[in-house]
């Protein structure tokens, strides 16, 4: 009987923790987080890019809490004025399976951080590094990039579509096409 | 004497010797030995301990939870728990507090005595009495267990949308809050529906309705109340779970849901809630009130009137705890004075309870005392009841520490006040032996010293303007005394339930042997052995006055006929209670387990997936297959 208890509660322990983690007062100076990455896996040599992450990534895009603030400030620092609900605009989308700068968290943190050519800005200095690290595990769970229990249900406002959490986990590609709204004009 | 049925070749009771007699009834309707016997009695007075048991267990998770939010407001800017412990501490004891001991300890009781007292052998449908059980533990645990994994519901005990809604409570917390009331809910429905047959159709030949016991009326009502209201909380809880999981928009106002439609089904439920956890112990303090003042209980009618009464109105007062959200003042109006209205029933069934303690001859025992600490401040918790039914005091101490005070003084002294008086009442029935007066004044005065000490100044915070629900607050705001006095009073109440705990395992050891009704009370349940045999009476009684007992001090009259080597019981007509059918009882199964494991898996898993409605619900359908798949014998096919 007892033992019984014992297997959900393993189960239960493994999705559970990191998922429900919730950080009312996250440190308000904390400085930018370093992460070396590259955009491409073309590298000189045989062996791939050396990258090196701090594992902060995972820490965001696990948990629910962190992806569910992402939503609001995405819609609060208007990433939705060019992004759309994550379809696209003048920006290209993000919910699709193309990543033209790179589709890891640590590639969006630094997309969001410095901004990128063809219209995106840069938010250096004007969001808090935790809270980019938000958006961008939000940005993850538009295309399913998140584990389903993790990805935030619907908002209480028009629905374009499914919300994160009711849609199928995306592949991914590097590369992608820049909108035509977002190129210079010929 | 009245004869039943003339049998024709079946063992009756009519052919053997009492002991004789006694002794088979208790192989018929005993209980096997072992686990697997254990799990699938269907015995009412062993479900009925677990319930209590559980119950009481849940009450001490709640208080432990309690205590340390008070640890927490002992001091302004403590940093003992953080804010997000906080949240979910408050949740967890709100919702335990509220579910999984107030609703829960008023339906353990019926199961265990309702039987006893209107005469009969086992409660209606004893094997979905097992099947509540276990869903009720199983949803309990499920929410404690989702807890401990840091994933505690932490919207509070009502779980109001916007805040517990998809957009603002993400993770699973509120799923689990969500999905234990549907577990509450179907166990607590489960019991209603038994309470109320066995009321109705299981009376023992001669109990009219005059002559219910006034406990077994309010089990009655309460048994009502409970299947007209949990189906409102159910919708509300499932609509939120499906606004979280599938998106639906039930509560979205941006696509034409409705917030405020939330607070209405719950409130729905809400109101008549707290009815379900007072009403019973109105019953409870009737049964000690008549017992210990040795007389009849005064204005019965009245008594019985004024709990039906107090159902109906219940269910017309939920819009008092929504005066904030901008009603109309018409709707206002009508919810002040309807909330007025409910305590004039509440006022005659104090002031009968009065005479009948002021015309009788009070001995004061322990379960007497903590009626009279009920009577105290229950009427205190009424008094900021009629305050707080004022729309304009409303909008002022609405959230605050004032509301707080207000509802623990109604639960705690309409609920556990009188549950510890029935606990020490009804203790040597339950195990034969009599819990220690010594303590049981010493759990008393505690209990009442640290209730008072703990509450009363939460009304003065209130009034200062303290919120519920802050996990802290700073020094300027001259709220330190009043907490660390509240603290103080919450750490003395604590102690009064260590005491009462060790009472408890002390006295079901050596307490002394209480004998077949060591109160010379005057209702059925004493008229059997303590603890009762598994057949309850060996022979069924017979009616004939409201407190049997004392009618009949030498011998009580009995119905006799019924079969002796199966399970067969008296069906009674409704309301003058004249011998009808011998109906048979349904004999141990471990499929009610099975069903309920099978729910169980069902309602954790729609936590993670919608398809597991889908899933589960054919294993549900399996378990009751087995269930009820036919047997064969005579009574089947009839
Ligand atoms: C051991 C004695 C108890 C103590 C010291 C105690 C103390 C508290 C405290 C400190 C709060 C939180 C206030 C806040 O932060 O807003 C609270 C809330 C509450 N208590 Fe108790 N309590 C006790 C027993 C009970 C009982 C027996 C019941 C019901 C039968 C109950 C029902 C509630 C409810 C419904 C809430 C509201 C939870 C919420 O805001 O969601 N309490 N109690
Ligand atoms: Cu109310």
């Amino acid at each position: 009987m007892r033992a019984l208890w014992l297997f959900p509660l393993a189960v239960l322990l493994l999705t559970a923790c990191e998922r429900e983690k919730r950080e009312f007062r996250p440190p308000q100076m904390s400085g930018e987080t370093d992460e070396e990455i590259t955009l491409s896996s073309i590298s000189a040599g045989s062996s791939p890019p050396t990258q090196r992450t701090s594992g902060k990534g995972q820490e965001y895009e696990d948990n629910a809490y962190h992806i569910s603030q992402g939503q609001k400030l995405y819609h609060w620092f208007n990433c939705n004025g060019c992004h759309a609900n994550g379809g696209g605009d003048s920006g290209p989308a993000l919910m699709d399976d193309r990543w033209i700068y790179g589709g890891s968290i640590e590639n969006i943190v630094q997309t969001i951080r410095e901004g990128r050519p063809n219209g995106m800005p840069s938010f250096r200095g004007k969001i808090p590094d935790d809270q980019i690290w938000e958006i961008a595990a939000y940005v993850r769970s538009m295309g399913r990039y998140t584990p389903k229990t993790a990805s935030p249900g619907r908002r209480d406002a028009m629905s374009p579509g499914p919300a994160e959490q009711r849609r199928p986990p995306a592949e991914m590609h590097q590369g992608g096409m820049i909108p035509p709204s977002a190129q210079m004009p010929q | 004497m009245s004869d039943l049925a003339a049998g024709k070749d079946e063992l009756r009771d009519t052919d053997l010797s009492d002991a004789e007699l006694s002794a088979r009834l208790a192989k018929t309707w005993g209980t096997a030995r072992g686990i697997i016997g254990a799990l699938s009695t269907v015995d009412h007075k062993i479900i009925g301990r677990r319930y209590i048991f559980t119950a009481i267990f849940f009450l001490f998770l709640g208080g432990l939870a309690a205590i340390v939010m008070r640890l927490q407001l002992a001091r302004p800017e403590n940093q003992l728990i953080g804010p997000d412990l906080y949240n979910q501490i408050f949740t967890m004891h709100g919702t335990t507090m509220m579910f999984l001991f107030g609703v829960p300890i008023g339906e353990a009781f019926a199961v265990y005595l309702v039987p006893l007292m209107v005469g009969t052998r086992n409660i209606a449908f004893p094997r979905l009495n097992a099947y509540s059980y276990y869903v009720y533990l199983a949803g309990g645990l499920m929410v404690w267990f989702a807890f401990m994994l840091n994933t505690g519901p932490d919207a509070g005990w009502f779980s109001y949308v916007p805040l517990s809604g998809p957009e603002n409570a993400p993770g699973k917390r509120v799923d689990f809050w969500a999905q234990m009331i549907t577990f509450t809910e179907v166990s607590g429905l489960a019991v209603a529906v038994q309470v109320i047959v066995t009321v109705f159709k299981q009376r023992a030949p001669g109990m009219t309705l005059d002559r219910i016991p006034l406990f077994v009326w309010a089990e009655l009502i309460n048994a009502f109340i409970i299947v007209f209201s949990l189906p409102a909380v159910v919708t509300a809880s499932a609509m939120l779970m499906m606004d979280r999981l599938v998106g639906t928009h039930f509560f979205n106002p941006a696509e034409g849901g409705d917030a405020l439609l939330y607070q209405h089904l719950f409130w729905f439920f809400g109101h008549p809630e707290v009815y379900i956890i007072f009403i019973p112990a109105t019953g409870w303090v009737s049964a000690i009130v008549v017992t210990f003042s040795r007389r009849q209980a005064f204005g019965y009618l009245p008594l019985v009137l004024s709990m039906i009464s107090v159902g109906f109105l219940s269910f017309g007062l939920w819009v008092h705890h929504m005066f904030t959200t901008g009603l109309p003042q018409l709707g206002a109006s009508f919810f002040t004075a309807s909330s007025m209205l409910i305590a004039i029933p509440n006022g005659i069934q104090i002031f009968c309870w009065i005479a009948t303690l002021w015309d009788g001859r009070p001995v004061f025992r322990t379960p007497l005392l903590f009626v009279i600490g009920f009577f105290f401040i229950f009427v205190l918790g009424g008094l900021s009841g009629i305050m707080l039914a004022s729309v304009p005091l409303d909008t002022q101490v609405h959230d605050t520490y004032f509301v707080v005070a207000h509802f623990h003084y109604v639960l705690i002294g309409g609920n556990v006040f009188p549950l510890l008086g029935a606990v020490y009442y009804w203790f040597p029935k339950f195990t034969g032996r009599m819990m220690s007066e010594r303590l049981g004044k010493w759990n008393f005065w505690l209990a009442f010293v640290g209730f008072n000490l703990a509450f009363f100044p939460m009304h003065i915070t209130g009034l200062m303007g303290m919120p519920r629900r802050v996990y802290t607050y700073q020094p300027e705001m001259g709220w330190s005394t009043y907490n660390l006095l509240s603290t103080i009073g919450a750490l003395v109440l604590f102690v009064s339930f260590v005491v009462f705990l060790y009472n408890m395992i002390a006295s079901a050891r050596r307490g002394p042997l209480a004998g077949d009704n060591p109160w010379d009370a005057g209702t059925l349940e004493w008229a059997t052995a303590s603890p009762p045999p598994p057949q309850n009476f060996n022979r069924i009684p017979f009616v004939i006055n409201r407190e049997p007992l004392w009618a009949e001090r030498e011998k009580l009259p009995v119905a006799t006929g019924l079969a002796v080597e199966k399970r067969e019981l008296v069906v009674t007509t409704i309301s003058e209670a004249r011998a009808d059918l011998r109906e048979s009882s349904p004999e141990p199964s471990i499929w009610p387990l099975l069903a309920a494991i099978a729910t169980t898996i069902a309602f954790v898993g729609s936590i993670f997936t919608p398809w597991a409605v889908v899933w589960g619900g054919l294993l549900v359908a399996f378990t009751l297959v087995g269930w009820f798949w036919p047997k064969n014998n005579k009574e089947d096919e009839a």
